[in-house]
């Protein structure tokens, strides 16, 4: 079969492509030549200098780290809460007007270009910080407006990956655990939690990936806050603006975004595939 | 009643993190720095800013060349993988998915020191290499999608009525997965020219797209740099609301994912 040898190549080729630019890399995080050429022999002193807090850039990884993670987990968690009890709500209501308002909104994060989110949202926080007669730039304000930043556009998704469950799930259950005694709230952590929790774990998955990644919102809306995406841009115009221990770091996120992203996929069926 | 309460967090937030952000944008847009009502003052300016009708002609041209190219490689590939004979389990579709979660100014830069080594010169022709990378899923996607839902029974009654497999596709499977190649062009064509710091990565500062400007005058203009937003999202407005009209037809075809 000519054609299919044909589509195989084809798709092969399209695939080499894409990943070439990372192997790339990953393969150059085992030595320690500054740009992606002249092999300088194997070894694994970058990741032992990542670890170790001696590679050239150590301090700012170091910062990058902890901002991201903690503006990706309270992210995630704040995400996941809303957006959880959003689904739960919306599901709950009849009027289809009610339900096609919420999807718009719901959408509007999705849709719109990143910078255009972006400038509103900065527009905002501008005018929260002048009403309230803060200046926004410590530390804590800046990770308090990332947080609300990032949330606006991941608990949509953290409520469309709830949604579909509560539409299988079966709302007699929860009314025979009212008939039986018990109170709205009990009924709700013991019925209605337990069938909908893939759907939310998945949500807050994907919201802690979003925030993660995120480089557009974070850059328009901090000054001097360094997360791994602003880190990232700051290096783009030096002379090799991919250095060995950058090289080390972005290949152990490579892995644990591959695992995370083959979790958020592999239990569902093709049919409910993300959002 | 009570399941109904706990959506009033939700949508509290939503008014104010993404209601009021597109308020405020209208707002800007249609005020002068001095906060007075001005209703075409910032884009007038906008039209005397020499840089835009660059920025614009560059966009057209990096925007529908992303397009084209998108499509006529995405295309294929989104068809092939609906076929078992090629995708049985569904891991390739994932394979495409992947690299869309790995942060794209490292896939950017990589893309940029590998052309180095190769001797690669930056600019529009590398620009829209990497605007293609970043955005081909989002063609793949809903062009599979659609392709998936298309009833078998229509190819095999075209065949049992003595079309070739050449004609049913393009007789049944193009026509039925337009909805899909119409969301991914939105999907494509839109984000690629705003997005931002591509173009300034893989042409060495040399282009700059509707982003990139929007961000350069985020700095010192937040009034142009408002009136220019609120432009793109009526633009992207209307797109949806045709998207959505052709998606319509076919039963929801083309979904975002």
């Amino acid at each position: 079969m000519v054609r299919k040898l044909l589509v195989k190549s084809f798709i092969g080729i399209v695939l080499i492509i894409l990943y070439l630019p990372i192997v790339w890399m990953i393969v150059f995080s085992f030595t320690d030549t500054p740009s992606f050429s002249g092999w300088n022999g194997f070894s694994f002193q970058n990741y032992i200098d990542l670890f170790t807090g001696q590679g050239s850039n150590s301090a700012r990884i170091q910062e990058a780290i902890v901002n991201t993670l903690f503006v990706g987990v309270f992210t995630s968690l704040l995400s996941t809460i809303l957006g959880t009890l959003g689904a739960i709500g919306l599901h709950a209501f009849r009027s289809k007007r009610i339900k096609a308002a919420y999807s718009t909104v719901n959408q509007i994060p999705m849709i719109n270009s990143e910078i255009v989110t972006a400038i509103a949202l900065a527009l905002v926080f501008n005018l929260f910080a002048s009403t309230l007669q803060i200046s926004g730039g410590t530390w804590a304000e800046t990770a308090f407006k990332l947080i609300l930043a990032h949330t606006s556009y991941c608990a949509p998704y953290v409520l469309l990956n709830v949604l579909p469950r509560l539409q299988k799930a079966d709302n007699k259950v929860y009314e025979a655990a009212l008939d039986l005694g018990c109170t709205p709230a009990k009924a709700m952590f013991k019925v209605v939690l337990p069938d909908i929790m893939p759907g939310i774990v998945i949500g807050g998955l994907l919201a802690f990936t979003l925030s993660i990644d995120d480089f557009v919102i974070t850059k328009v809306n901090v000054t001097s806050f360094e997360t791994l995406s602003t880190l990232l841009y700051g290096l783009k115009s030096g002379k090799h603006p991919l250095p060995p221990d950058i090289r080390a770091l972005f290949s152990i996120i490579f892995f644990i975004v591959f695992v995370l992203i083959m979790i958020i996929y592999s239990p569902k069926k093709k049919s409910e595939q993300k959002a | 009643m009570f399941k109904k309460l706990l959506a009033t967090p939700y949508a509290l937030f939503m008014a104010l993190f993404v209601i009021l952000p597109i308020i405020m944008i209208a707002v800007y847009a249609f005020t002068d720095a001095e906060g007075a009502l001005d209703l075409i003052g910032n884009f007038q300016d906008l039209a005397k800013e020499p840089a835009l009708g660059k920025v614009i002609k560059n966009s057209i041209i990096a925007g529908l060349s992303t397009a084209v190219i998108c499509l006529l490689i995405g295309y294929p590939i989104a068809y092939y993988l609906t076929k078992a004979e090629f995708n049985r389990t569904g891991v390739l579709i994932g394979l495409f998915l992947v690299p869309m979660w790995v942060n794209f100014l490292l896939r950017m830069m990589s893309t940029k020191a590998v052309f180095t080594v190769l001797g690669i010169p930056m600019g529009m022709g590398t620009v829209i290499f990497g605007l293609c990378y970043e955005f081909l899923p989002f063609m793949i996607m809903p062009i599979y999608t659609t392709i998936q839902k298309i009833d078998k029974s229509f190819i095999e009654g075209a065949n049992d009525l003595g079309a070739t497999p050449t004609k049913a596709f393009w007789k049944i499977t193009v026509p039925l997965s337009l909805p899909g190649v119409l969301s991914g062009l939105t999907m494509v064509i839109i984000p690629s020219i705003t997005t931002f710091a591509v173009t300034e990565i893989l042409s060495n500062g040399k282009l700059m797209l509707l982003g990139d400007f929007i961000y350069s005058l985020k700095a010192y203009n937040l009034n142009m740099a408002s009136a220019i937003s609120l432009a793109l999202m009526i633009l992207l407005g209307i797109s949806m609301i045709i998207t959505n009209r052709f998606n319509k037809d076919s039963e929801k075809g083309g979904g975002l994912w």
